[in-house]
């Protein structure tokens, strides 16, 4: 007995000290692990509610994210080609200046003709698409060799033609009887773009025969620098009659962006749905117990403690399993995340990006926010029964 | 019988004051002076309204405890018993009258007023004991103040479960003890908070007759530290140890001795 006391009863002072400073969060901690099993089932609906909307969050803008870098140039290009309803095959000069004094300061306007021819080559021939346009560098990037600001002489072939014909920088092609010096070999396009300089050759527009450009496109500066030009010259050149059509990704790229918005929404809001049922759970939990400790809230009450710290109690219990719940529900994540960036080809940056992690926080606090929430109503019930009610049997 | 009183009352006045020394203030501070008479009913009356029925409970109940004095209140089921402990507990408020604590009246005091005044100055004792399964003997007596800053309660506690002769289960958990020394427990957290009364129902009620004996012997150690004890009871065995009986009927008090 003197044995035991005194180690006794350092122990007890310092739980009281905590104690004192937190009467409330120690009563509760302590009042939840006396039903653990039935604790940790209420957090676990919280885990769950939590891992399911910060995944779906998160996963919906990781694919949002990745989706907008791939489209990421798409939204930068306009192109404008003549009106087929009128016939008419070629811009006039008047329209491509016009376009030009558009796009001026926002972006190039590179002026293209198009046409389709058999290409010969050091190890055979092929077909290939012809574009012929004097300003490369807005549009293409090389390979190998060294695409020029201004297009005067010699070719530019795309990476399969090159491929397929054998050539390099130096390798000389024929075209419809005429020699070409291939000054580079153009890199593959990251982006989704109509023009496409894989399966084409890139000539000097005077290189053609009808050098009428028959469509011009814009590579814009931003994206919304792109919506401007396609809307000025909408505006500008078929004020009257339609003489232009103009094709421009960018208003496509925020209906992607939307429809994005929207599927991640979608998922949130499904997250959301069995974050609310975990709430459901802790409140019947939370029911449970208060009524099964009923006796012994109304003798605490007798006791003279004052409902406003039964009350704190009671929804701290709550709070704390929306916070342990919560707390486990980010950590799944975590490696939920971290098993998407090892199995899929998504890429860091995308998995780091700071918006994830407000979904991280979002679907914590909200967890936190659902089980305090659930909390509410048996607190108040149970802290506000006469001591007298609870004690009479 | 008065005589009785005068004694005790000289040894409390000691016992009190020593006690107050150590006192951390509270609610005894806002309550009137000490006085021989720390718990009184005045014209004390109850009605409860059960459907388009008034059921008065309590018909003008006078009564007075005097420090260090053990009061038994007998009666038959129903006369009121439970309601008037309430009124003394302040768990209840009357309909009419005074609930007076050291000549204060605390009848009119609201829920928050009324929960501090039972906490520093009233114990409760339980028939079925009410302690909290999980926690130990000792955090069972601090439980009263377990929402105060109250460094010494755990001292306190200790002292009062020896001092109740559990001195060797200051950490065994309820369910490790006898009904004995479950209520013992019970007493000693009634006496937490240096009560000027402490109230118990049926102290007895669970117990058989030999473990009742030592927990009202218990009772009448308490007494001897001028502390005053109010049993509401069937049992005949308190009535030995009273000091007072006094017979609730219909509603109103009468002196039995």
């Amino acid at each position: 007995m003197s044995d035991s006391d005194p180690s006794s009863g350092s122990d007890a002072e310092g739980r009281l000290g905590l104690l004192e400073r937190f009467p409330s969060v120690l009563m509760a901690r302590r009042n939840l692990s006396r039903n653990r099993l039935r604790s940790g089932l209420a957090a676990l609906g919280i885990v769950i509610g939590v891992l399911a909307i910060a995944t779906l969050g998160i996963f919906g803008n990781v694919l949002q994210l990745s989706a907008t870098n791939e489209l990421g140039g798409l939204g930068n290009q306009v192109i404008v080609s003549p009106n087929e309803d009128t016939g008419a095959e070629t811009l006039s000069p008047r329209d491509v200046a016009a376009v030009e004094r558009i796009a001026e300061g926002r972006g190039t306007a590179v002026p293209l003709v198009t046409d389709g021819a058999v290409v010969n080559g050091p190890s055979g021939q092929t077909f290939a698409q012809l574009y012929g346009l004097d300003r490369p560098r807005a549009l293409f990037t090389a390979r190998a060799g060294t695409v020029p600001e201004f297009h005067r002489q010699g070719a530019l072939v795309g990476s399969s033609v090159a491929g397929r014909l054998g050539l390099q920088p130096g390798s000389a092609v024929e075209i419809e009887g005429q020699r070409f010096r291939v000054i580079a070999v153009l890199a593959e396009s990251d982006d989704i773009t109509p023009i496409q300089p894989s399966n084409a050759v890139v000539l000097p527009r005077d290189a053609f025969a009808q050098d009428a450009p028959s469509q011009i496109v814009v590579q814009a500066d931003s994206g919304e620098d792109a919506a401007y030009v396609a809307g000025t010259v909408r505006d500008r050149l078929n004020a009257r009659e339609r003489r232009v059509s103009v094709f421009e990704l960018s208003s496509i790229l925020d209906r992607i962006n939307e429809f994005f918005g929207l599927l991640n929404g979608f998922l949130v809001a499904l997250g959301a749905v069995s974050l609310v049922v975990a709430g459901v759970a802790i409140f019947n939990v939370m029911l449970m117990s208060t009524t099964e400790r009923r006796g012994e809230i109304g003798v605490l009450r007798a006791v003279g403690v004052q409902k406003g710290d039964v009350l704190r109690t009671l929804i701290v219990e709550a709070t704390l399993l929306g916070i342990v719940g919560g707390f486990g529900g980010v950590v799944l994540t975590t490696v939920a995340v971290g098993a998407l960036y090892q199995f899929s080809p998504i890429g860091l940056d995308v998995v780091l990006h700071p918006s994830n992690g407000v979904y991280l926080v979002v679907a914590f606090a909200f967890g936190v926010f659902i089980s305090l929430a659930s909390g509410l109503y048996p607190a108040y019930r149970a802290a506000n029964e006469e001591p007298v009610d609870a004690l009479r049997d | 019988m008065s005589e009785d009183v005068g004694v005790a009352g000289e040894a409390d006045e000691a016992e009190s004051g020593g006690a107050d020394g150590t006192e951390t203030g509270g609610a005894d501070a806002s309550l009137g002076a000490d006085t021989e008479t720390p718990l009184e009913l005045t014209n004390v009356v109850k009605a409860y309204e059960t459907g388009a029925e008034t059921v008065r409970a309590l018909k003008g109940v006078d009564f007075a405890v005097e420090r260090g004095e053990f009061v038994s209140v007998i009666g038959p089921s129903g006369s009121g018993k439970s309601t008037m402990l309430n009124m003394l507990g302040l768990l209840d408020t009357p309909t009419s009258g005074e609930v007076l604590l050291d000549g204060v009246d605390a009848a009119t005091y609201d829920d928050t007023q009324r929960t501090d005044a039972r906490r520093e100055y009233i114990g409760f004792v339980f028939q079925q004991f009410y302690l909290i399964d999980a926690l130990t003997a000792v955090e069972n007596v601090t439980l009263p103040t377990v929402y105060q800053r109250d460094p010494g309660a755990e001292a306190r506690a200790e002292d009062l479960l020896r001092r109740v002769g559990l001195g060797d289960r200051l950490d065994h958990r309820p369910t490790q003890l006898s009904g004995g020394q479950k209520q013992r427990v019970a007493i000693a957290r009634s006496l937490i908070n240096e009560p000027a009364v402490v109230l118990a129902d049926e102290p007895t009620g669970n117990l058989d007759q030999e473990t009742g004996t030592t927990i009202l012997e218990e009772f009448a150690a308490v007494c001897e530290e001028g502390v005053a004890v109010v049993t509401v009871t069937h049992d005949p065995l308190v009535n030995e140890f009273a000091d007072r009986v006094v017979e609730l009927v219909d509603g109103v008090i009468r002196d039995v001795r």
